[in-house]
């Protein structure tokens, strides 16, 4: 008789408490994305209807860094953007893909994402969310299918708790990942240059640097504008034809014949490591690219840049200069953030004190 | 004594959750239903994929293998001239898929006079990153080349076809500009009366003719188009024509 009591009196108490109990609150540790000083507002939205948090940063890391993104492990996106090189492909014209393919335009910079209005060479990609879609199902990159990530992380414990640690009902789907890929990428930024400490009074530049910067400003700033050091435009920029690998850039997207052979112009920070420059990695060293605005545009092209079509007057010694002051868009800082290194164990608190 | 125990233990169980179910009807406002049936078909009979083969108006025959497209921003008009809007309304309708075919929509009760949505996915959605459910790229109706959703996609075979495999393929996309192919279609529910009542379903069926891509607005021959996959003016030709497609054919209230 008073173990039945004691069993009704347990029954009603948890049934009580499980009434009066909610489960705690969904807690996210909310970060804001930095936005330097004299900068303008970013181009996107891209952390308005993705909430950037400390949680969807450090799942987005780990799905950057992890190969089962790609159909045979080899190839996470990293593979392709790789920190050092401001997470562009080191020295490769074009970046090595599933089953010895090639990919057929240069790996860009991955850096100051939320101040680009639209991804790709050719602008195609209009939400950085969206972009990942592209690697990951070409075949000639990463090769895999939606459907298969989502079948290999669902079984992995380590995700299953990040999902659920980065969203509210921890479902792994297409969106989610999609989104933390967007935290990880949007999040990289690029603001500590030597120039930019310049401009912040921490730092002075050589007499080298000064000139190349007058030259900069004189020559390059109407479309490498600071301080991002790109407008976001499309612009034919006089490259001779690639005619082993035809290219119609913007028009591609568009369907505009104006738009024959446009590309986006690309930032100029970190420069010195995102070699080799133009969308068909053409160019190994900045210097080719000087003397291509020198005495290499093809001005025949209907498209051509109006600014491009006499050619940039550059001196020898401006060339020197302009390449010491290029030097000095070198972001050090980011390119060896911790933040951004790819974690031993994800697990594990990481420890932010800078 | 045993019996009263677990009696007792039981109609605490029960009493709780009856409880919670009374609480839940009270909350919710009377509504009725309607669900919207597609049915696509050729000459008035309902394909089938692959396994039929088919003539289209100008002599050209062909299959089809794969037939999906977006229903999107479904609205309707009672005859107070309300305007009644479903939220979140995105649907794929896929030709395999049986229970994409129709969907609910919860809706107050009277009397509706039309109903109207947009074949496609609204230009906003196609400019908002990634999406889930009917929008997720899962569903191979994404462009990852040119961002934007696949708003109509129609695959098959045709003698006619010029290309390898002689496929026939047309991926209608794009949602800026001249290059739009999102078409509105309004189509009249007052002849067939539909009148939703409290607590009850009624179903519209539409049908889509799939007879309508060849010829209804702009002539679309195999044998010329046998691709079309990118935005642009023969999409949005395309487009023009399967706008043409739907019709109410019957309301069961």
């Amino acid at each position: 008789m008073k173990i039945k009591i004691i069993i009704s009196l347990v029954v009603i108490v948890m049934l009580a408490t499980a009434f009066i109990y909610k489960a705690p609150p969904h807690k996210l540790t909310y970060l804001k994305l930095f936005i330097p000083k004299g900068w303008p507002k970013p181009a996107t939205d891209i952390f308005v209807t993705n909430p950037l948090t400390e949680e969807g940063f450090v799942l987005g890391k780990k799905l950057f860094y992890d190969g089962r993104l790609s159909k045979d492990g080899n190839f996470p996106c990293s593979s392709c953007h790789q920190q050092f090189a401001a997470f562009s492909t080191y020295g490769h014209d074009y970046s090595h893909g599933f089953n010895n393919s090639l990919t057929k335009r240069n790996a860009p910079g991955l850096f100051n994402l939320a101040w680009q209005k639209a991804m790709h060479w050719d602008g195609g990609i209009n939400n950085i969310e969206v972009q990942p879609l592209t690697p990951i199902t070409a075949p000639n990159e990463m090769a895999e299918t939606l459907f298969n990530i989502l079948i290999k992380l669902k079984v992995d414990t380590a995700y299953v708790r990040l999902f659920k640690a980065a969203f509210k009902d921890g479902v792994i789907n297409s969106q989610h990942m999609l989104k933390a890929l967007a935290q990880f990428t949007g999040s990289i930024q690029s603001y500590n240059s030597k120039y930019d400490k310049v401009k912040r009074g921490e730092d002075s530049f050589t007499v080298s640097e000064k000139m190349g910067y007058k030259t900069f400003l004189d020559k390059c700033n109407s479309c490498h504008t600071e301080p991002l050091f790109t407008d976001n435009s499309f612009r034919n920029n006089g490259l001779t034809l690639n005619f082993k690998l035809p290219d119609s850039g913007r028009m591609t997207i568009t369907g505009n014949p104006t738009d024959l052979y446009k590309f986006k112009v690309p930032s100029l920070r970190n420069c010195s490591v995102t070699l080799p420059y133009m969308h068909d990695g053409r160019m190994f060293s900045l210097g080719k690219v000087i003397d291509h605005y020198r005495k290499g545009i093809d001005t025949t092209q209907a498209t051509l840049d109006t600014l491009l079509k006499k050619g940039l007057f550059i001196s020898d010694q401006e060339r020197i200069d302009l390449l010491s002051f290029l030097y000095a868009l070198k972001d050090s800082e980011m390119l060896r953030d911790p933040r951004f290194i790819q974690a031993n164990d994800i697990l594990l608190p990481v420890n932010y004190d800078h | 004594m045993k019996v009263n125990f677990l009696s007792t233990v039981l109609f605490f169980f029960i009493s709780c959750f009856s409880t919670l179910d009374a609480a839940c009807q009270l909350n919710n406002s009377p509504n009725g239903s309607i669900k919207i049936s597609f049915i696509n078909t050729l000459n008035s009979v309902p394909i089938i994929l692959d396994a039929v083969n088919y003539t289209n108006c100008w002599n050209e025959n062909f299959t089809i293998s794969a037939l999906k497209y977006y229903i999107s921003n479904v609205q309707f008009k009672t005859s107070n001239k309300k305007s009644i809007k479903e939220k979140n309304s995105y649907h794929l309708i896929d030709e395999e898929n049986i229970v994409s075919k129709s969907f609910l929509c919860t809706v107050l009760p009277g009397n509706y006079l039309t109903l109207s949505f947009l074949i496609g996915v609204d230009s906003i959605k196609n400019v908002s990153g990634a999406q889930t459910d009917a929008l997720d790229p899962l569903n191979s109706m994404f462009w990852t080349w040119n961002s934007g959703y696949i708003m109509f996609k129609l695959e098959g075979n045709s003698p006619n076809s010029t290309i390898v495999n002689n496929k026939i393929e047309y991926h209608i996309g794009g949602f800026a500009g001249t290059n739009n192919v999102l078409r509105q279609v309004e189509l009249n529910l007052e002849n067939n009366k539909a009148l939703i009542n409290i607590n009850s379903i009624t179903e519209i069926v539409v049908q889509a003719d799939v007879g309508k891509l060849w010829n209804a607005v702009h002539e679309l021959k195999i044998s010329q188009t046998p691709v079309c996959s990118t935005p642009g003016a023969p999409a949005a030709g395309i487009a023009d024509n399967y706008s043409k497609a739907f019709t109410v054919i019957k309301i069961i209230n």
